[in-house]
């Protein structure tokens, strides 16, 4: 297979490891940065691993335009998008290969994009191949009986559950960011705030569409990762994993694969069937919509044991890692550590086959995933800022830290956390063979890290160690 | 003494001369000038009464040199007569022609536009030894002589609001209204009311005026003109001009609007507009020519007032005469004596019953619905014709029975049925209520409600993706280049590439919502649903009716290079299942100008939406205005469209309009302006001239935006603003809750 030149539109942990990726299959990179990203870590192993050439000053991250020219000028052949910034943005996707000089998208085609990365679209495909979702309309209601009506048999139906609190969520089509969204309790003030939330919708998004679900409490947070190859004939996914530490802001913390571990822990519910129906699902409907790259399904399960399908992630996750720690391909040695998911995406991305089926793919201990955020907890998570002086860890065979954080490195400096993007600092997996090991060595990763830094970043890293540290006791119980 | 002041006068009639032929050279000019040097040159030296003989000598060979010169005016010649200073004006008129007068519109500068005068004048009539004082309303632009703050009649926004009040004035105390158009042109400001949609208003209040309306017209300059001309006899005076648009604008226009253009340009061009009098007379515009002493009227022409007066007695008359058949006597009296006798001998009563005030209106809509019919081409055969007068008919007779006779008695049979419904659920709840409450059961909920809320709503699509392509994709979209929106120095926009932009924004900057422009087949296809409407009036063509030099090749280019045979389409779409008459003024086919294939084609329009109970979506991709090159054959459009679409709106039906691109000029201050509903899509432009006229005519700097639909919207033009991709939902919105009593889907 010819080499490519991919170009890395990201920054940070997730440049470092695509560009690890890229070198380790043999391919030429080129790596952007912005002025205020000149320090970061993946400007360092860029310029080490490919030399000044491959290194691009860029003004932003999010112009595509920018990134386009910059693609031509050093003539890639192909993008890798990352996490964040144009990953899910079908459009980019479709410019990368309608232009005059395509570039190749590592991720899936635009089409899968866009039909997958509205979420009411993502409900209507999945309810038509029977794949379970939440309770609810699944296209924009505009007519206030209708809502009514919905609105009664939600109820009807958590009564049905046991549920005692029925709660229905009414929310604005077109809203998002946690605007123009309620909850309702009881039928004789769904009417009221149905109206609410619709005139609320007409005047400031102009669009009058209301979109009604039950609201579901106390849910596990699953999520299956699923790969496929070009053509979307062929898929397999690689386990489930657990994402239920979640801050207040819906950020996760701590993901844990398996989703859940029958072995170790007992369930109110038969968790292995719920495990094998949720991938089973997923993988159909990867299949049935011709999914051709990798991705992500996921799910809610219910105190009860349901599992709902709530959206797909039509790119690579932060938390790949840990479901990549867990997984072995029979025949593969190179994957006796591990699977390097985002080696498997750039590799079909390019259109190789997957060259494996579900048969070959081993799962096997527990993954735990720890991220370390520059945000305080014990103020409601917000982004702090200040500067790091020293970040140290031991190196252990079970453990791997993916940071940008220039600290982190051999000969690394004091590093200012950048105000211009999101403030995850590093990335902790551990595995261990079962639960209870994984657990001990997360704790011990936890309590022997050295993470210092001056007072506005200092005390909030610290208090976010414990946080995780406490956490993780009580993961994957439900 | 006598002498001298005659000798003066005869200097001055050369002055005069000398200014109306202007630069050009002439036998006769040449010779008056060398007489009256010579006698100037020996007069010291000749005794009385050889001075008086040579003096009138002198005025003999002026009288009959100015007849003889009165042939060979150009029209130009006649531009520069009406715009000379010692040129009649309105207070002269008022002096001379009226037997009292009070103006109420103000006192010379002291007034909201000394440009205009508004006055009650009385004409005194006799009847045997009794005398009768008529009142009549005079309204009239003034150019005072040249008084600098008449503004050389041109008249502002407000001026025109002040005589539209005034004309409502004259219609509650039921006296006729004497109008005399004296004016280059508006005064082209938006500033509340705005020029174009004030003069808008005074057609649209005009058409449906119900006292006789009687203009003169001395200086008719476009939409100025019309502002006050709208009138069931249209007099004339034989020096005076009527067009479209001045000829050293037309000039400016032809000459590509670079530098100024040159006198010869400009003579040309009222050559070819067909500007004069009779001119005019010939193509119908107007009913009458008043004839003006040589070299045209000035204030000294006593007799000429006279005359004046004559005739607009005599049209005054003849207007209520026709609405409202006086005694047999007078009627054979006047018949008798038609054109000879003086006309104030027969004594007609200005004031018209109620009968008649309805038939004049309905009049006044047939004398303007004749005009320019020849001025276009109409291709349809004999037989078309006949089936389309047939089918016409035939949709009278079905509107009036299904919406009209049988429509009542369904309304009044489905109330029947709903209220027996209502009476049995009520009888059913009284008596089934206690059983249930026995039987103790809890509503239940069927189960295929339960089963809704996991099975998808609309299964038959099977994966059900809710497409959002649009019908119709630009073909700008197809080009892999990027955009730069005007916004970026303000709102920081990306640039677009062209693909998304043209494609799935539908033109619309996706950061700041600025609407680069669009084809209207755009329109005609993803809001209209054209590929489904059934399109009317396409055999009628725009035609050159004036054979103005060198516009057939142009009108043939612009057929060959849009496929349009004029710059308008009608048609008729089904819009979320209501149907409705559109019509589009397509833009590429010359600037989507208005002439009368047009305005006949939008008469016709809107007759349909009329007859057929449909609402009627007027949609201007962009409008330059008039065609010049149609002179008066299309400024009277204006008139004439905003006339069907009063009776339309009467009829109670919807009137909407959608203005995009550039809308300026003619339509904007008639047909489109008089809606009660006008919207504009966003980043469009809506305004009376544009900037560089404004420049040229006022001498003042327009600020940036003046135009733009947001200052339209802030200074009331328009009534809403509408985002490109929504004005399918929008329209739908708007054919739900506006309009009129008489919409068959209502």
């Amino acid at each position: 297979m010819a080499a490519h030149r991919i170009l890395i539109a990201n920054r940070g942990e997730i440049a470092m490891r695509i560009l690890r990726a890229c070198v380790g299959l043999g391919h030429e990179f080129v790596c952007v940065h912005t002025a205020s990203d000149a320090a970061s870590g993946h400007v360092r192993l860029a310029r080490e691993l490919g030399g000044e050439q491959s290194l691009r000053r860029i003004r932003s991250y999010q112009d595509a335009n920018e990134l386009f020219a910059v693609a031509d000028a050093c003539e890639a052949t192909a993008v890798h998008p990352g996490y964040g910034f144009f990953a899910e943005d079908f459009r980019f996707a479709r410019r990368a290969e309608k232009r005059d000089r395509p570039l190749i998208f590592i991720g899936p085609s635009w089409g899968v994009i866009r039909d997958l990365g509205d979420k009411i679209n993502t409900k209507r495909i999945a309810r038509s191949l029977a794949v379970p979702t939440i309770p609810g309309s699944d296209r924009p209601i505009f007519d206030e009986m209708e809502a009514v009506e919905l609105a009664e048999a939600i109820f009807a139906f958590q009564d049905e559950q046991g549920i005692t609190e029925g709660c229905v969520l009414v929310k604005a089509s077109a809203g998002g960011g946690g605007m123009g969204i309620e909850e309702v309790y009881d039928l004789d003030t769904f009417r009221s705030v149905y109206r609410r939330i619709r005139n609320y919708a007409k005047r400031n998004l102009s669009d009058e569409g209301v979109l009604i679900e039950q609201r579901i409490f106390d849910f596990n947070h699953l999520e299956v990762q699923v790969a496929a190859e070009r053509g979307g004939k062929n898929a397999v996914h690689f386990g489930t994993r657990n994402c239920s530490v979640q801050s207040l802001g819906r950020q996760k913390r701590i993901e844990v694969a398996p989703g859940f571990d029958p072995a170790s822990l007992t369930y109110a519910f038969d968790a292995g069937a719920v495990l094998d129906s949720i991938t089973r699902h997923s993988v159909h409907m990867a299949k049935s919509v011709g999914y051709d790259n990798v991705g992500t399904w996921e799910w809610i399960v219910t105190p009860k044991g349901e599992p709902f399908l709530m959206e797909v992630n039509t790119r690579i996750q932060v938390e790949n890692g840990v479901s990549g720690v867990i997984a072995r391909i029979d025949g593969r040695p190179e994957t006796s550590g591990g699977v390097d998911i985002i080696s498997e995406q750039i590799r079909l991305g390019l259109g190789e086959p997957l060259g494996y089926g579900q048969d070959e793919v081993r799962l096997e201990g527990v993954g735990i995933e720890y991220r370390i955020i520059a945000e305080d907890p014990a103020d409601r998570f917000t982004p702090c800022l200040g500067r790091i002086e020293r970040f140290a860890w031991k190196e252990e065979p079970w453990l791997r830290v993916y940071t940008q954080v220039p600290t982190a490195l051999p000969g690394g400096e004091p590093y200012d956390i950048p105000m211009d993007f999101d403030p995850n600092l590093a990335l902790a997996i551990v595995w261990g063979a079962d639960l209870a090991q994984a657990m001990e060595r997360g704790a011990e990763f936890l309590k022997g890290l050295v993470l210092t830094g001056t007072d506005t970043a200092g005390q909030p890293l610290r208090t976010n160690i414990a946080f995780l540290l406490a956490r993780t006791e009580t993961i994957l119980h439900f | 003494m006598d002498i001298d002041k005659r000798t003066q006068q005869l200097a001055g009639r050369l002055a005069y001369i000398r200014d109306i032929f202007g630069p050009r050279e002439n036998a006769s000019v040449a010779m008056l000038k060398h007489r009256l040097e010579e006698f100037l040159a020996q007069a010291p030296g000749l005794g009385m009464r050889e001075l008086s003989q040579q003096v009138a000598r002198l005025e003999e060979l002026f009288s009959l040199l100015e007849g003889k010169l009165e042939n060979e005016l150009c029209p130009m010649d006649r531009v520069r007569i009406v715009r000379h200073p010692q040129r009649i004006c309105l207070k002269d008129i008022l002096e001379n022609v009226y037997d009292n007068y009070t103006e109420i519109g103000g006192q010379d500068e002291w007034s909201i536009d000394p440009g205009i005068i508004i006055a009650r004048a009385t004409i005194a009539r006799r009847m045997g030894k009794k005398t009768v004082h008529q009142s009549v309303m005079v309204i009239g632009q003034e150019k005072g002589h040249g008084q600098e703050f008449r503004n050389g009649g041109s008249i502002k926004p407000w001026g025109n609001a002040n005589a539209l009040y005034y004309m409502r004035v004259a219609e509650v105390e039921n006296i006729p209204i004497h109008t005399y158009v004296f004016t280059p042109g508006a005064f082209p400001v938006e500033d509340y009311p705005g020029a174009a949609q004030q003069i808008a208003k005074n057609l649209y209040v005009m058409a449906g005026l119900k006292v006789p309306i009687v203009s003169v017209f001395s200086e008719g300059g476009s939409g100025g003109a019309e502002a006050i001309a709208l009138a069931d006899r249209r007099l004339m005076l034989s020096h005076g001009y009527y067009s479209v648009i001045s000829p050293e604008g037309a000039a400016a226009i032809e000459g590509g609007l670079k530098d100024k253009a040159s006198p010869e340009l400009i003579e040309r061009c009222a050559e070819r507009l067909k500007i004069t009098a009779f001119d005019n007379l010939r193509l119908g515009f107007i009913d009458r020519v008043i004839q003006e002493p040589p070299l045209g009227a000035r204030p000294e022409h006593y007799e000429f007032f006279r005359e004046l007066r004559r005739e607009v007695v005599r049209a005054t008359d003849e207007v209520v005469h026709q609405a409202q058949s006086l005694g047999p006597l007078r009627a054979l009296a006047m018949r008798r004596k038609k054109r000879t006798a003086d006309p104030q001998d027969i004594f007609v009563r200005w004031q018209l019953g109620a009968k008649a005030r309805h038939a004049l209106v309905e009049q006044r809509y047939a004398k303007f619905r004749d005009m320019s019919r020849s001025a276009f081409l109409d291709n349809r055969a004999l037989g078309v014709r006949l089936s389309t007068a047939l089918a016409r008919g035939l949709w009278s007779v079905h509107s009036l029975l299904t919406h009209d006779l049988l429509a009542r008695y369904k309304k009044r049979f489905s109330g029947l049925l709903e209220y027996v419904e209502a009476e049995m659920r009520a009888l059913g709840q009284g008596v089934g209520g206690p059983f249930t409450l026995l039987s103790g059961g809890r509503r239940g909920v069927p189960p295929e409600t339960l089963e809704c809320l996991t099975t998808l709503s609309c299964p038959e699509e099977g994966a059900c993706r809710l497409d959002d392509v649009w019908v119709y994709v630009s073909p700008k979209s197809r080009e892999d280049r990027t955009l730069t929106c005007p916004n970026t120095a303000t709102h920081g926009c990306l640039d677009l590439w062209a693909p998304d932009l043209f494609g799935e924004f539908a033109g619309v900057c996706s950061h700041c919502g600025h609407h680069f422009p669009m084809e209207f087949h755009w329109y005609l296809y993803n809001v209209f649903e054209f590929a489904q409407a059934y399109e009317f009036n396409t055999a009628i063509e725009a035609g050159n009716p004036l054979e103005y030099e060198g516009f057939g090749l142009k009108l043939a280019e612009a057929k060959r290079a849009t496929g349009l045979a004029s710059s308008c389409i009608t048609f008729e779409a089904k819009l979320d299942g209501i149907s409705t008459v559109v019509a589009v003024l397509a833009s590429p086919f010359r600037g989507g100008t208005v002439g009368a294939a047009e305005g006949e084609k939008l008469i016709r329009a809107v007759e349909r939406a009329r007859i057929k109970r449909m609402p009627f979506i007027m949609y201007s991709h962009g409008t330059a205005g008039i065609r010049i090159q149609e002179g008066t054959c299309g400024v009277i459009q204006m008139p004439r469209v905003t006339m069907a679409v009063r009776r339309y709106i009467e009829a109670g039906g919807l009137y909407l309009v959608l203005y995009d691109t550039n809308s300026y000029a003619g339509p904007v201050a008639s047909f489109l302006g008089c809606s009660p509903y006008q919207f504009a899509v966003r980043s469009s432009n809506i305004g009376f001239a544009g900037p560089g006229v404004i420049r040229e005519t006022t001498g003042m700097d327009v600020p940036p935006k003046y135009h733009r639909a947001f200052s339209a919207l802030s200074r009331g033009h328009i009534q809403g603003i509408w985002d490109r991709r929504d004005l399918k939902k929008n329209l739908h919105q708007a054919l739900l809750t506006m309009g009129g009593r008489n919409l068959y889907y209502r």
